[in-house]
């Protein structure tokens, strides 16, 4: 890809996304600065590297940011063989994400600590809504979407399993970009599915995956992320969960530098979700201080920063009982999700 | 405080066992002598006392010295194998006491605990490892070098016990025995020493001692010292060169901490901000940071570090959660004065980050905007400050770069790889790192040039520095006291006609030969030379000061041209050279009989000085390699690179041979040279000259006439000679090593004694192609 299509193909972006246009606006009398990013890989998985050791916490510290990075949660069950009821269970885990009385030991039973959303395939939407409702809270639902997890469907069938979903009651949207594009250059196209992505979500948040393990250089996630932030997308996100690389902290510093300059561009804020292969309680807390170093205090809540997982939050729970207990939980003292 | 840390724990159960009492460690044992005097260790956060540490006296440094020379007998001729089992048993033994080492670092230091424990104590057992494996294979891939014998090491206080690993593991290695002069109050090499002697054989090998640096000179003179490597600040080094001038013992100096980042328009920004972090604000390095930022990046470049400054946190060192520590009161207080100093210079200064009110932290510091010219421009910057400049191309960067007394450790930022090997190429230093910055690793070559030092630490040159080709005879205490520094070789004595001149051969032209030409002395007078029977055999120019001057900037000016030869084109003139020495075989050997040298003897030099021609064009061809890191991707380049402008004084004898036999390494390696030839038999070397004029570039090779004493004076005072080496007398050797302390040269001097230039070893050994270049370690990650 040459940079100077690049360049024409984002200039016209400006003309063609007319409502949009406040935002684009602001970035469109100079987009040279995009061509003349530069990211360095062995440079960004050293500082990679790096984060992830930097900062230990320990004690009540670590209690405290595991129990923040509980309500940052999308708890997300998505499985060939997702019925209604293991949904329903997953929704009820959402509402009571850690055992009363662990938290009622850290006197944090009060707060209303949940998750941020659950997270399911468009089909099971209904469920969970339905199962939240029953429990009486309103815990946002989001439903993947656009031929999740590959992207390779018609254009026309993506649209409107959105639409589907968002009548059904879901909330936010998780799409997946389509790769061929980003793989083959084509700037101006992706940044035209994206807003027709964005405007058949409606009133719904729309969380763009890049699905970052498939698109070949840091150099095209750092542009990738460019265009869906430009194109609308309310949050970018690493991945599936379903690509052979997940969320890594490599092309999360990439996406996050990413946020920075579209903030200082714009003064908007996008949020950022890292999904797949966050598994436990450490991994969390290197992701929490990650972004809190590269965006720092304001980025860290759930309007701006979600972790797609299903596992993770049993080691969370986990984490909290030996904190309080001071013993290993066995299997069975913790409710499943 | 309520709770303790169990590292705390472990660390008092530590200073208990020596009753919170600590001596020297010396032959495998605590020394603790009475009647000295002690200095309190303290927390520098909180200045609580963790214990008393003894500052030792002469005494003591001869102990230790006597216990390394005992332990030298017996370690230097184990076979290499037992050797490396001995360092592998230590690497062993560090790690089964980790926590304890970086614990006390840590607190000690006061820096961040996360560089101890994940940097520097892995990186000080793979040191070990790495220096067991090349102890292993000593005898097949050093033959012809025997270890040097006992090593004082001296380090500075600001230093972490990982400067101490990088020498001492070539030293033990290789043979050598070390005695470690540490400041007071650094409890961790102490703590290595006793791991080290806890294992129970070779107790003396490895003998700390913690004192004043004032005590280096002592620990210089002990008999039986062959080599004293001191890391520290500039102005000390300096102090030492001339202080330990004529005492027979080599000196490496690693000075200076100051790096260098330059961050071109074509890098990533972001990554580039994160080496200005690992450089200055990650206590991985002990100094500050000259930033070169080109002026179309440079509003961007200052927003993105200002904002990453502001989310930096500073704190006490055991906390595993900030960036930086403190370094005590003394470190503090340097970077305040600089900085006020900045700022009365007209410079701005912005400080961010996360730092405790009370005293001891310093925090992280970004100035802009100080005139180059200014004093501040011109001192090394300290630590925990960064010095932003602006460039405007890339050619202006190399200048500005260049353009410091310093040449210690630089990183060049950018994603055009022509623009980024050019500059990494192009800067006089000792290592450089292509987008990255602070990379270490056993196997890469570590160390400087101009007054950074010379010395190496780290890959094949390491090992070097504590080897000596067998059979270099035992150091002899030299010191001439009374060698006035001030008068030495000053005056030149005049001369006057001496009678008629006798004998057949026309001299060869009259005059210097410099630039290419031969040319009047400035000072229009001459010397007259006197053959075997003391009859005048000529007149040669009596150079001076001025003529010296002349031929260093001839020889700066053909520099470029030369260095910009590829070895094959060079090898090509130096065999032209030696088919014209060929050719000129009976005039030379004729000229030398007259010199009272046998005829057949004379005409075996001249052949042998062919050779010697041939032998170095060919080697010139195989410098530099390629060296393979772990966890890194991508290759580092050890460079081989000229010294610059070589400054050469001929031993009287073997007046071809020598002369030849110096000329020919330094010129394969790409220098350019000015050569004082033979004092008693200099026509042989400008017979040589009439060749040169008519084969090599004009200004490559300047040969001088005239006192060598006073030529000698003027060579190792100027500032703009690279290098200097020097064969003759006693005093002459003292003078070269007092005065190179001025820009700090690398010397080579033979202290008055013979060197057999006929034998291979000594005549055309590798040691003259070590001396003959200088190393520099291209860093080279790559991905995509």
């Amino acid at each position: 890809m040459g940079v100077p299509i690049f360049i024409t193909a984002v200039t016209n972006c400006c003309w063609i996304g007319a409502d949009n246009c406040v935002i684009l606006g602001i970035l469109g009398t100079d987009l040279s600065w995009i061509s003349k990013v530069q990211v360095n890989h062995p440079a960004v998985l050293r500082r990679a590297q790096q984060v992830q050791a930097r900062r230990t916490v320990k004690k009540e510290w670590q209690a405290a940011w595991l129990l923040k990075a509980v309500t940052f949660i999308d708890l997300t069950t998505l499985s060939g063989d997702d019925t209604s009821s293991n949904v329903q269970r997953l929704c009820y885990k959402a509402k009571y994400p850690i055992r009363e009385d662990l938290l009622k030991a850290l006197n944090m039973h009060d707060k209303d600590i949940t998750t941020a959303a659950v997270c399911v395939y468009p089909a099971r939407v209904c469920d969970a809504v339905r199962a939240l409702k029953a429990a009486g809270c309103n815990i946002p639902v989001a439903s993947v979407a656009t031929g999740f997890p590959a992207g390779q469907t018609h254009l026309k069938t993506r649209l409107e399993e959105i639409r589907l979903a968002v009548e059904d009651g879901a909330s936010e949207i998780d799409v997946v970009i389509n790769r061929s594009l980003v793989l083959t250059g084509q700037w101006e196209a992706l940044y035209d599915e994206i807003r027709q992505f964005r405007k058949a979500c409606g009133e719904a948040h729309l969380k763009t995956i890049l699905a970052t393990g498939e698109l070949g250089s840091l150099t095209n996630v750092y542009k990738a992320s460019m265009i869906a932030m430009m194109a609308g997308s309310d949050f970018i996100k690493t991945s599936t969960g379903k690509e052979t690389v997940n969320a890594t902290f490599p092309v999360a510093i990439v996406m996050l530098r990413a946020i920075r300059d579209f903030f200082w561009k714009t003064g908007n804020k996008i949020g950022f979700k890292p999904a797949g292969g966050i598994r436990s309680a450490k991994d969390a807390l290197a992701w929490l201080s990650l972004i809190k170093e590269e965006l720092g205090d304001e980025w860290l809540k759930p309007e701006l920063f979600r972790i797609g997982a299903s596992t993770l939050l049993s080691d969370i729970e986990r984490q909290i009982y030996h904190h309080v207990t001071g013993r290993y939980a066995a299997y069975h003292d913790l409710p499943m999700s | 405080m309520a709770w303790q840390h169990p590292a705390d724990i472990l660390l008092e159960a530590w200073l208990d066992t020596q009753d919170r009492h600590l001596g020297h460690y010396v032959n495998g044992k605590w020394l603790k002598p009475e009647h000295r005097n002690s200095v309190p260790c303290q927390d520098p956060i909180t200045g609580e006392n963790l214990a008393s540490c003894l500052q030792a006296q002469a005494e003591d440094v001869a102990a230790a010295v006597e216990a390394a020379r005992t332990a030298l007998e017996n370690w230097s001729t184990l076979p290499g194998a037992r050797r490396a089992q001995h360092l592998t048993r230590l690497a062993k033994m560090i790690q089964k006491h980790q926590r304890l080492l970086w614990t006390l670092e840590s607190l000690v230091t006061g820096r961040a605990v996360r560089e101890v424990r994940d940097r520097d104590v892995p990186l000080a057992q793979q040191l070990l490892q790495y220096h067991a494996v090349q102890a292993h294979t000593q005898e097949e891939a050093l033959a012809g070098w025997e270890p040097m014998g006992v090593i004082g090491l001296i380090v500075p206080p600001t230093f972490s016990f990982l400067e101490m690993m990088w020498r001492i593991c070539p030293a033990l290695a290789v043979g050598c025995t070390v005695v470690v002069l540490v400041p007071p109050a650094s409890p961790a090499p102490l703590l290595l020493a006793q791991l080290a002697g806890e294992l129970g054989s070779f107790p003396g090998i490895l003998n700390v001692i913690s004192g004043p640096t004032s005590l280096g000179p002592v620990l210089a003179s002990q008999p039986g010292v062959q080599k004293v490597a001191f890391c520290g600040a500039v102005e000390e080094g300096r102090a030492l060169r001339r202080t330990l001038a004529g005492q027979g013992l080599e000196l490496s100096l690693a000075l200076g901490a100051e790096s260098l980042l330059l961050l071109t328009e074509a890098a990533d920004v972001d990554s580039a901000v994160e080496g200005v972090v690992d450089a200055t604000w990650s206590d991985r390095s002990q100094g500050g940071l000259r930033l070169l930022i080109q002026e179309s990046v440079w509003d961007e470049t200052m927003t993105r570090l200002q904002a990453r400054m502001g989310r930096l946190r500073v704190g006490r060192g055991l906390d595993g959660a900030v960036d930086m520590g403190a370094r005590g009161a003394a470190a503090r207080d340097l970077a305040q004065r600089y900085v006020r100093e900045a700022q009365s210079q007209g410079a701005q200064v912005f400080q961010a980050g996360d730092v405790p009110s009370d005293s001891p932290f310093y925090p992280p510091t970004l100035i802009s905007d100080l005139p180059p010219a200014s004093p501040c421009a011109q001192t090394e910057v300290p630590w925990p400050l960064v010095v932003a400049s602006p460039f405007r191309t890339a050619k202006e960067a190399l200048a500005v770069a260049n353009g410091t007394p310093r040449g210690g450790s630089a990183s060049v930022w950018s994603e055009r790889l022509g623009q980024a090997l050019e500059l990494g190429y192009g800067l006089r230093m000792g290592i450089v790192w292509i987008n990255a910055h602070g990379l270490r690793d056993p196997a890469v070559p570590t160390g400087g040039c101009k007054e950074s030092g010379s010395s190496w630490h780290g890959g094949p040159d390491g090992l070097y520095e504590y080897l000596q080709p067998s059979g270099t005879p035992a150091r002899q205490p030299s010191l001439s006291e009374n060698l006035n520094y001030d008068t030495f070789g000053l005056a030149v004595p005049s001369t006057l006609p001496a009678g008629p001149e006798t004998g057949p051969s026309p001299a060869p032209p009259y005059g210097l030969f410099v630039g290419g030409r031969f040319q009047a002395p400035g000072a229009r007078s001459s010397r007259p030379i006197q053959d075997s029977h003391g009859n005048l055999h000529g007149y040669v120019a009596e150079g001076g000061a001025k003529d010296i001057r002349g031929a260093v900037e001839a020889a700066h000016q053909a520099a470029p041209g030369w260095v910009g030869q590829s070895p094959g084109a060079r090898a090509a003139l130096l065999g032209a050279l030696a088919a014209a020495l060929e050719r000129r075989e009976s005039a030379l050997a004729a000229r030398l009989e007259r010199h009272g040298v046998e005829l057949k003897v004379a005409k075996a030099e001249v052949e042998l000085s062919v050779r010697r021609l041939r032998a170095w064009g060919a080697r010139a061809q195989a410098q530099g390699h390629t060296l393979q890191v772990a966890e890194l991707r991508g290759p580092v380049l050890r460079l081989r690179e000229p010294l610059g402008v070589l400054a050469i004084v001929c031993p009287d004898e073997w007046p071809l041979l020598a002369f030849v036999s110096l000329l020919a390494p330094a010129l394969a390696h790409g220098n350019t040279v000015v050569l004082v030839p033979s004092g008693t038999c200099p026509i042989p070397a400008l017979e040589v000259c009439q060749d040169v004029a008519t084969l090599l570039p004009a200004g490559l090779v300047n040969v001088v006439t005239g006192d060598r004493d006073h030529l000698t004076r003027c060579m190792a005072l100027h500032q703009d000679v690279q290098a200097l080496w020097y064969f003759g007398s006693v005093q002459g050797s003292q003078f070269v090593e007092w005065a190179s302390a001025g820009n700090l040269k690398p010397v080579w001097v033979n202290r008055g004694l013979p060197r057999a230039w006929d034998q291979d070893a000594e005549g055309a050994g590798p040691e003259l192609g070590l001396r003959a270049a200088q190393t520099k370690a291209l860093w080279l990650p790559m991905g995509d």
